[in-house]
């Protein structure tokens, strides 16, 4: 009785500012199931898909935990597991968040990199209106960074947004052509900066780091060949110094406009690589998407591109003689359904032109999908 | 004719009674010391752009539960998006722990009780619901 008394007010406390309160436990969760299947069976790969049909790389289930631990402290952590991963689970996002003031937040832990437009919710395929985010802009082979980041929010009128620094390192798996290595990528490091005004967005951002790979990548991988052909190809080990990979410094920049009256939306995105090594070649690719919501249906359509470039004189040489570039386009044709207010269902046509692969010509396919993207 | 001028001014009165009620009202409590405020202001804080009245202090918004025809006219007038888009604006938000939606707390009378207990929640209900317990500061 004594017990119930001392809880009794501290209960009513608590229900009636219970909605003000942020201090429950948010649980909440993301899902995407999809198959996909390719018309031609030349080898040419889109997606990760194939001519055999699958369901796999597009399915993807997360888990979101948050909870405001005090007036301007939170934790999150966001557990993804991944089809195309073999549903390995891992976590995407772990990180406590330190309001300083209303415009101003610090977190720590394991961030996305902000990168792209869709970095932050590249993985949440409800919130945008193709299966995936364009394969040929969105290549980065990792993004996640172990870190710190300062967020400040802005607001005036009827403009808003907010400028994103970030600084750390990524040790983790690091894919390239089809080969994986050990990656500790130092002085991960960038900014971005995101702005609204009325129907209109704005994006930039800017971001580097040093490569550093574990260990020599393993015999036999793309990048051990690429390093033993590039010495053979220029008579030395110190002709091809150029070519290695550890302690130089990678650039990208990435620079997006975004519309959306309500009825018709416009996304286009521009993104470039500068790559210090010349094993990894420098690129440019970019985007053009539009989209018009009529009732529940969303009709849409992407052009997106990518082109690896050369370095000049006899390095551009080596490249094409390793076969390293790759010039790509697709033209995504596609229609999302709101079935209800979270669940879409979406089918969509990719045409994938592969002009250049491996400096040699390339092939085309076309890849068929449908999926279903859930939040909850 | 005459029939039709009836039918006509009966109809114009049906249409004028029927917006009429349904007015919505932006709320706060009566002892908040905000006065109107204007669409944006209010889509501010309701998207979680704004976490503060414009006197500077706490404000937390409440939405009517998923459903309700107050929360759909609501979204579509003052935040200009259909439940949908909504959905996926704060999706964007909750996976990169950026901001939580407006708790669902309810319909009319559940809002107003809440609104009118705590200076700093602001919700919505149907104007027909108003009492002198709390204060209308948009109507639309």
């Amino acid at each position: 009785m004594r017990t119930r008394k001392y809880w009794a007010p501290s209960l009513l406390a608590m229900a009636i500012a219970s909605p003000a309160m942020a201090s429950d436990l948010n649980v909440n969760g993301f899902m995407s199931v999809g198959a996909s299947m390719l018309d031609k069976d030349n080898g040419t790969e889109v997606a990760g898909a194939d001519n055999q049909g699958g369901f796999k790389q597009d399915t993807i289930l997360g888990l979101q935990v948050s909870k405001q631990v005090n007036d301007s402290t939170s934790i999150t952590g966001q557990l993804v597991s991944r089809g195309s991963d073999d549903y390995a689970t891992e976590a995407a996002w772990a990180f406590v968040t330190y309001a300083v003031n209303d415009e101003l937040d610090l977190r720590m832990g394991r961030l996305r990199i902000p990168a792209f437009y869709y970095s932050d919710f590249l993985e949440v395929g409800y919130t945008y209106n193709s299966i995936r985010p364009a394969e040929e802009v969105y290549r980065l082979p990792f993004s996640s960074v172990d870190g710190i980041d300062i967020t400040k929010r802005f607001s005036s009128g009827n403009v808003d947004g907010s400028v994103q620094f970030y600084y750390g390192r990524y040790i983790g798996d690091f894919s390239n052509s089809g080969s994986t290595y050990d990656a500790d990528f130092r002085n991960l490091t960038g900014i971005s900066l995101t702005t609204n005004m009325g129907d209109f967005g704005g994006r930039i951002s800017y971001n580097q780091a040093e490569l550093n790979l574990q260990g020599d990548p393993p015999a036999g991988s793309d990048l051990a060949l690429g390093i033993l052909g590039a010495q053979a190809l220029a008579g030395s080990t110190d002709a091809a110094e150029d070519f290695n990979i550890t302690g130089q410094t990678s650039q990208f920049i990435a620079a997006a406009l975004t519309y959306d009256n309500g009825t018709y939306s416009a996304l286009a995105e521009w993104t470039a690589l500068n790559q210090e090594t010349d094993l990894l070649m420098d690129d440019q690719a970019w985007l053009v998407s539009v989209a018009t919501r009529m009732g529940e249906f969303t009709p849409h359509i992407t052009y997106s591109t990518q082109k690896d470039e050369y370095e000049s004189g006899r390095v551009g040489q080596i490249q094409k003689q390793l076969g390293l570039a790759t010039e790509e386009s697709s033209i995504t044709v596609g229609v999302r359904y709101d079935y209800d207010s979270s669940t879409a269902l979406k089918f969509e046509i990719q045409n994938h032109d592969e002009k250049t692969i491996k400096s040699a010509d390339g092939d085309s396919a076309t890849l068929y999908s449908v999926a279903v993207d859930l939040v909850f | 004719m005459k029939l039709f001028k009836h039918s006509c001014s009966a109809l114009l009165i049906t249409m004028a009674s029927s917006i009429a009620f349904a007015d919505t009202s932006v709320i706060v409590s009566a002892s908040n010391p905000n006065s109107t405020m204007d669409e944006n202001t209010v889509s501010k804080i309701f998207l979680g752009k704004s976490k503060s009245f414009p006197d500077g202090s706490q404000a937390l918004p409440v939405d009517q539960d998923e459903g309700s025809a107050v929360r759909e006219s609501f979204n579509t007038t003052v935040l200009g998006k259909s439940d949908s888009q909504l959905k996926s604006y704060w999706s964007r938000l909750i996976f990169t722990g950026k901001g939580t939606p407006p708790k669902q707390s309810g319909t009319d009378a559940d809002i107003k009780s809440l609104v009118a207990n705590n200076p700093n929640i602001i919700g919505y209900i149907d104007s027909s619901a108003v009492d002198g317990t709390v204060k209308v500061v948009h109507k639309f």
